[in-house]
């Protein structure tokens, strides 16, 4: 299993690793540290050409690379690549392709001063292009021991088994309590019909029994008179990973990220997995018995 | 732990074809024209040179391209040998040390940063002067006379400009081919609007086309000849990058030399049709649309268009506009990498080496680029009458000492080779000496007669000449910055960093 690692040489690169770190622990999984490095197009129309200036940013490449190489402890093993692309989310989807990687690991902050996930342009253009789910590390985030407990948002609209299954199967894997959090009464807004929210709620709890016999499952309502509101109000643990499924107006395998994932997004500051519509499928049929590979989120 | 690189250029590896990376003829003499931006040039260069050379225009254009060659084969050579960031800075220092590498590189730092500020003043003309035509309110063109709101715009043009070049947005191909195209094209029509003007009689003042304006000893005097050149150097600047361009093309052994032969061709004869038009169209006098009247010198093609081209001359505005504003964000490209190298080699401050983890381009040294050119361009705004043709003739002589000093540099650096071959004594030897040396000659003459109050634009300061103030002005402050950071951090002027040396015999 391999974990694409979109490292900078900053903050918020140092939270990508951490992260990282963090989700291979107890997997056995291996990071490949990806440093993009822009392609320049010759048409740049740029009157000095490149080739002197791509000398000193190799140079500044590797040493970066042997940086954040060193924040990785030892018992993960890891890598360093160089990948040359248009824009750091391209060259973060084709490391991801090309090494057959099942989940790219940023750091989503911004330079913003006000939320820790306020969200950071290479975060934004891949939650809009990932094939494959995408960790986001919140700002400052430093812890590197394992997960220890595992959340799935869903809400009742297509697409919320997909994410289910794959969470069921990746805390199966690392032995992980999983917590399934409804958002269903907010999905609805407030004129809700009282009998839709257990029904959900039921319909949450037979899926989780019947994917994950035996396993530590359990299922909360989120309340609240907004998202970010009902969000605040469930209790999280520190070492806790929250998923939650793409949007429907995503294409198939590709992830966008709807708005009540952006609302989460911007209210949370646990580390939070985007899994791409579709992911894994047939998601429903995955039992437990069939140990997935696709889901290594 | 292992670090691979893996490089998808022109590789098997690519899943976007080979197409996409490599450069045919076509694609690198649309580059070649984009770097010297036939729009952008002819409106900042046309006025202050028939302001030297009057009628004798064209053939200034054509012999102004013969020093531009020879220091590009130089150029071109030294590229090749030792390629580097740093390019003038690096060069110099391999060939004559220290001092005079550190100078180079100031030179070329300086005459970028000159050209940063001269084509952001454009592009704001440009930018006034079409939403005039679009609102069709004549007042609004006039907003950039008004001091307060063209410093204010300009500043804002060069700090959008260095944000794009900070985060390392590029022109992309589609975009480089309709710029280029959509130059050409109105250039053209500008030309054939003007002539049709002369044929039929309702030209400002139409002068017969004579043999005499393409001979270069018709001249009136060296210095008027020694300042036509030295702004024709201007006018091709950037045309030698088709020459250095190699790995990019699809046949790097034939591709290059053809383009910059088509590049050049291409240009010359923009440049002469629409000088041969203007001059036809408005004369050299100094009359209300005359090429000589000086509130014309800044900007032929804001004071022409409009008669020329009629209701078209949006187009004008648009071609200008486009060109300077593609440019000056390309231009940040230059004085930010010499910076960076000079920041690297610890001919500068520590920082000026940074390149930012996120865009992975020079992030202080751009930043420092764009003080710089909006620093310089205020102050020439406030002191100069006509700082925008001021800055041109300072900015031709800026050139002109730091690819003096290249040319010179690759005579010195291959000097132990220079007799080997044919070749190495036609391109590493002959031509950049005799290049070097013209476009120093044209560099002291041009500083020595800038010193006169009247010359350029006739700006003063302290009974100094404006031009002389900006050009040598900052090549001194260049000299003591030296002196300054030598006193700090003696290292690279201690050979410690780069060692002064030469091409081994072959």
């Amino acid at each position: 299993m391999r974990y694409i690692v979109g490292y900078t040489a900053d903050e918020r690169g140092h939270d990508a690793v951490c992260l990282a770190v963090a989700l291979a622990r107890r997997q056995g999984a291996s990071l490949d540290l990806v440093l993009v490095t822009p392609q320049h197009s010759p048409y740049a129309g740029i009157h000095q050409r490149g080739k002197g200036f791509e000398s000193l940013l190799t140079d500044q490449l590797q040493e970066w690379m042997d940086q954040g190489l060193a924040l990785v402890p030892d018992d993960v093993p890891a890598r360093g690549v160089i990948v040359r692309a248009e824009s750091n989310a391209e060259g973060l989807i084709r490391a991801a392709e090309d090494n057959e990687a099942s989940l790219i690991v940023i750091g989503a902050s911004s330079r913003g001063l006000a939320n820790r996930f306020s969200i950071g342009n290479v975060a934004r253009s891949l939650l809009h292009a990932s094939p494959v789910p995408v960790a986001l590390a919140p700002k400052s985030y430093r812890r590197t021991d394992p997960v220890t407990r595992m959340t799935c948002a869903v809400g009742n609209r297509a697409g919320a088994d997909d994410v289910v299954s794959v969470a069921v199967a990746s805390a199966q894997r690392r032995g992980l309590p999983l917590r399934l959090v409804s958002l269903v009464a907010l999905d609805a807004g407030h004129s809700d019909p009282e009998g839709m929210e257990d029904a959900a709620n039921r319909r949450l709890a037979e899926a989780a029994s019947a994917l994950a016999a035996g396993g530590r499952v359990s299922v909360e309502t989120a309340h609240g008179s907004s998202i970010e509101e009902a969000i605040e109000a469930l209790a999280w643990d520190e070492g806790e990973v929250l998923l939650v499924g793409s949007s429907r107006l995503a294409q198939h395998m590709r992830i966008f990220l709807g708005s009540t994932a952006n609302k989460i997004l911007r209210t949370l500051t646990i580390p939070m997995v985007v899994v791409p519509r579709t992911y894994s499928t047939p998601g429903t049929t995955t039992g437990p018995g069939s140990h997935t590979t696709e889901a290594d989120a | 732990m292992s670090i691979e690189e893996t490089t998808r250029e022109g590789t098997g590896l690519s899943r976007k074809g080979l197409d996409d990376g490599t450069v045919g003829l076509l694609g690198a003499v649309v580059i070649g024209v984009s770097c010297v931006a036939p729009a952008y040039t002819l409106t900042a260069a046309l006025g202050p040179t028939v302001a030297e050379v009057g009628v004798n225009l064209p053939a200034i254009f054509l012999v102004g391209f013969i020093p531009m060659l020879l220091v590009a084969l130089g150029y071109r050579e030294l590229n090749s040998a030792m390629p580097d960031s740093g390019t003038t800075f690096t060069w110099a220092t391999r060939a004559f040390g220290p001092w005079v590498g550190w100078m180079g590189g100031w030179g070329l730092i300086a005459a970028t940063v000159i050209v940063l500020s001269n084509l952001a003043a454009v592009a704001v003309d440009f930018f006034y002067l079409m939403l005039a035509q679009v609102l069709d309110n004549p007042g609004i063109a006039d907003l950039t006379l008004n001091l307060p709101v063209n410093i204010a715009t300009t500043l804002v043009f060069i700090a959008l400009a260095c944000y794009v070049s900070y985060r390392g947005m590029e022109t992309t191909k589609a975009v480089q081919y309709v710029l280029v195209t959509f130059q050409v094209v109105v250039l053209a029509w500008f030309a054939i609007a003007a002539f049709v003007h002369v044929a039929n009689g309702t030209a400002f003042d139409a002068t017969p086309i004579s043999a005499e304006w393409f001979n270069p000893f018709a001249v009136g005097s060296f210095s008027a000849f020694a300042a036509g050149v030295s702004l024709s150097i201007f006018i091709y600047w950037g045309w030698d990058v088709t020459l250095t361009m190699n790995e990019e093309t699809r046949n790097p052994e034939k591709t290059p030399g053809r383009a910059g032969a088509l590049t050049v061709v291409v240009i010359v004869v923009i440049y002469l049709t629409v000088a041969l038009a203007t001059l036809s169209f408005a004369g050299v006098g100094e009359g209300e649309l005359g090429a000589g009247n000086p509130d014309n010198q800044e900007s032929i093609f804001a004071a022409l268009a409009g008669p020329v081209m009629g209701p078209f001359a949006i187009l004008m505005s648009i071609a200008v506009l486009s060109s300077s504003a593609a440019s000056l964000q390309s231009t940040f490209v230059s004085p930010a990498r010499t910076l960076l190298a000079m920041g690297h080699y610890k001919a500068l401050p520590k920082g000026y080496g940074r390149i930012s983890p996120q865009h992975k381009s020079p992030s202080y040294a751009t930043i420092a680029a764009a003080i710089a050119a909006a620093g310089f361009y205020v102050f020439t705004r406030l002191v100069s009458e006509n700082a925008l043709w001021d800055t041109i003739t300072a900015l031709g002589m800026m050139i002109c000492f730091y690819y003096g000093i290249t040319a010179l540099a690759c005579v010195w650096y291959f000097r132990a080779q220079a007799f080997s071959s044919a070749r190495n004594v036609l391109f590493r030897f002959l031509a950049p000496l005799l290049g070097g040396v013209i476009l120093l000659v044209m560099f002291f003459k041009t500083a020595n007669d800038s010193m006169d109050p009247a010359y350029g634009s006739g700006s003063e300061l302290f009974g100094v000449g404006m031009v002389f103030i900006l050009g040598i002005g900052v090549i001194l402050l260049g000299a003591v910055l030296m002196l300054i950071w030598w006193r700090i951090n003696p290292a690279f002027f201690r050979q410690e960093v780069i060692v002064q040396g030469s091409a081994p015999r072959p």
